[in-house]
């Protein structure tokens, strides 16, 4: 479904070069579940920015379906990113004033849905996320792995095809951030959502199907 | 994003801190308030002009005065150098505004299409009284020929010895103003050498309405008033000399009077109608009524610097919402469009309230006007407000709160999400 080929990605400041990833190349199938590790500085972060289409490469080229999205226009892009790609974050990304309902239905909002399909479909996720009891919260007054499963639905509501998760445990204890895993795995085997998981740890790493590892901007290993 | 979602959004963000958006509306609101004040103000005279304006017609009769050309020391305040006056006795005094009656009927005679002259001779009145009761003072005046007055009973003059009285004076004779007409009443007035009282008897065939420019004098036929003048200026040197006369225009054709204007000018005559004349005092206040919505644009450029100060720390508080939103796809417009609105909204509620304050204000300073110091001016209000120049005063508040925010929703829109996202 995603394709990589040969990315690379040089940061300039001034005179100085700074190669983040260097010739980088990665399949991500229908229902896959990759974990992209490697240490900080390794480049894994970046590599997620390109496949998620938040950040052009330098070098290489990226196709979702065959079409080399690289050259899309930027406003196809965003609704491109908007359809098909769903993202968590270890930092949550709430809107802590908001409710929680209000923060889940963000993509549909963006996609431009009306308010009474979206809070039908914010609740569909919210339940399957468990939450859906806490719809009308205040999303600050939630614990951290409630926020962290409100995220999922988000990342849900979209409907996408690739859920993108940037540390998804890191701020979370063992107990909670095991529950946020079990979620995303399950969405990933019961609705074939792919999944890639960026993260450091390697336990986490080791439950996905597959996984690469990233050093100094170049994958050192592959399973 | 949806419009309606963009303005739910916008309103949302804005209700979140309160206190700040509370305060920056308030600085919109001092600007909108004087905004509103300063124009309604302007606006209450000019309808009281229009009001005042419309008690005479007569859109024929063009008022001509002759135009003296400002000597070059004049305007730099210095005494005016004295032009020697031809000996040809048809030639027009150079130093003065001054025309002699023959010499208006020679120019009369250069337009065929002015059926009647009427000369405006300034005569001096001293009294009028009825049945030989209480004496008032009064001025005495005849109208242009071609020029009709608006009525409260009776009609225009049609005759000699014939009187209009004005409302003020009509009110004091009866409260019965039909019942006046066709009475007579006597005015007095000095007149012959040496200057003694005389007396003379007018039949009253109307009363004018109230109004301002109205209750200034009561009109007699064009005949008295030659006859007055007569016996009050015959001999002296000034007599038959008059600064200002008017044409009457044959037809109702507005070119026609155009034309007459013009070819006047062109002799050394300013030539206007009641419009034109009312047309000078409207400029003369719109000039007053832009000097004082000058203020009002300062506290609004005040104002904007709040909005920006406002917008500014709005985008460095959402730096971070802002990097979502954009990765989870919305486009730069869309992101503009949303802090755009927030600042639009600041100015639309500043304007708002500033315009209901203005107009709360407004109300009790006309009811306050009207009870003490416009007791004689009947059917001024103080502050005008309309509804056309409320919705300007919106408009242009909420281009100004617009523009304020351009800079701060500029930089929202071109944040790289990324760099937003990990932004602390």
């Amino acid at each position: 479904m995603l394709k990589a080929i040969e990315l690379s990605k040089t940061y300039k400041s001034g005179t100085d070069e700074y190669r983040a990833l260097n010739g980088v190349s990665v399949e991500i199938a229908d229902d896959d579940c990759l974990a992209i590790v490697g240490k900080s500085g390794s480049g894994k972060s970046t590599l997620m920015h390109l496949l998620a289409c938040l950040d052009a490469p330098t070098e290489g080229r990226i196709t979702f379906d065959g079409e080399d999205v690289t050259t899309f226009s930027n406003h196809r892009l965003n609704r491109f990113r908007n359809e098909k790609f769903g993202f968590i974050f270890q930092q949550f990304y709430l809107n802590g004033r908001d409710s929680v309902i209000e923060n889940v239905v963000l993509p549909l909002k963006i996609r431009g849905i009306g308010a009474a399909e979206r809070r039908d479909k914010g609740l569909e996720y919210l339940r399957a996320v468990g939450l859906a009891d806490k719809a009308q919260k205040a999303a600050k007054d939630l614990s951290g792995g409630e926020k962290q499963r409100v995220c999922i639905a988000r990342a849900l509501a979209g409907e996408p095809k690739i859920i993108f998760a940037d540390e998804p445990t890191g701020n979370l204890d063992s107990v909670t951030g095991g529950m946020v895993e079990e979620t995303l795995f399950r969405l990933n085997r019961e609705q074939g959502i792919a999944l890639v998981i960026v993260t450091h740890d390697d336990e986490l790493a080791a439950k996905c199907a597959r996984r690469i590892e990233l050093r100094d901007g170049e994958v050192v290993a592959a399973r | 994003m949806k419009i309606k979602d963009l303005i739910v959004t916008a309103n949302r963000n804005l209700l979140r801190n309160k206190l700040r958006t509370a305060l920056t509306v308030m600085a919109v609101f001092v600007g909108a308030f004087t905004l509103t004040m300063t124009n309604g103000l302007g606006d209450g005279l000019k309808d009281y002009i229009e009001t005042q304006v419309k008690n005479y017609e007569g859109n024929n009769v063009i008022f001509i005065h002759k135009k003296i050309e400002l000597p070059e020391g004049q305007s730099k305040n210095e005494p005016a150098e004295y032009k020697e006056q031809k000996e040809n006795e048809q030639e027009f005094d150079p130093n003065s505004f001054a025309v002699g009656l023959d010499q208006i009927d020679r120019l009369a005679r250069d337009f065929p299409e002015v059926k009647s002259v009427s000369p405006d001779f300034q005569i001096r009145s001293e009294y009028i009284t009825l049945d030989d009761g209480k004496k008032y003072q009064v001025q005495l005046n005849a109208l242009a020929r071609g020029v009709t007055q608006k009525l409260e009973a009776g009609r225009q003059i049609d005759g000699d010895n014939q009187i209009v009285l004005q409302n003020d004076i009509a009110k004091v004779f009866s409260a019965d103003f039909q019942g006046l007409i066709g009475r007579e009443v006597t005015i007095g007035f000095k007149g012959g050498n040496p200057p003694a009282m005389q007396t003379l008897r007018l039949t009253v065939v109307g009363v004018a309405t109230k109004g301002f420019m109205a209750s200034a004098f009561s009109a007699i036929d064009a005949a008295t008033e030659r006859k007055i003048y007569e016996l009050q200026r015959a001999g002296s040197p000034d007599y038959g000399r008059l600064t200002t006369f008017s044409f009457e225009v044959a037809g109702n054709d507005p070119q026609v009077v155009e034309s007459v204007k013009q070819r006047l000018d062109k002799k050394g005559f300013t030539g206007e109608t009641i419009v034109d004349q009312s047309k000078r005092t409207y400029n003369a206040i719109g000039v007053f009524q832009i000097g004082m919505n000058m203020f009002a644009f300062v506290a609004l450029l005040a104002a904007s610097f709040g909005i920006i100060n406002t917008l500014v720390i709005a985008v460095m508080e959402r730096t971070k919402e802002i990097g979502l939103q954009k990765a989870l796809g919305m486009g730069q417009a869309k992101v503009f469009f949303l802090f755009s609105l927030e600042s639009i909204l600041i100015g639309f509620w500043g304007a708002v309230s500033g315009i209901a304050g203005a107009i709360l204000v407004g109300k009790i300073g006309n009811a306050w006007a009207s009870k003490y110091f416009l007791e004689s001016f009947e059917g001024y209000s103080l502050f005008a407000f309309k509804p056309a120049a409320l919705l300007t005063i919106v408009a242009i508040i909420c281009l100004i709160a617009f523009l304020a925010g351009v800079l701060p929703a500029f930089r929202a829109s071109r944040l790289n999400p990324i760099e937003a996202l990990r932004y602390e």
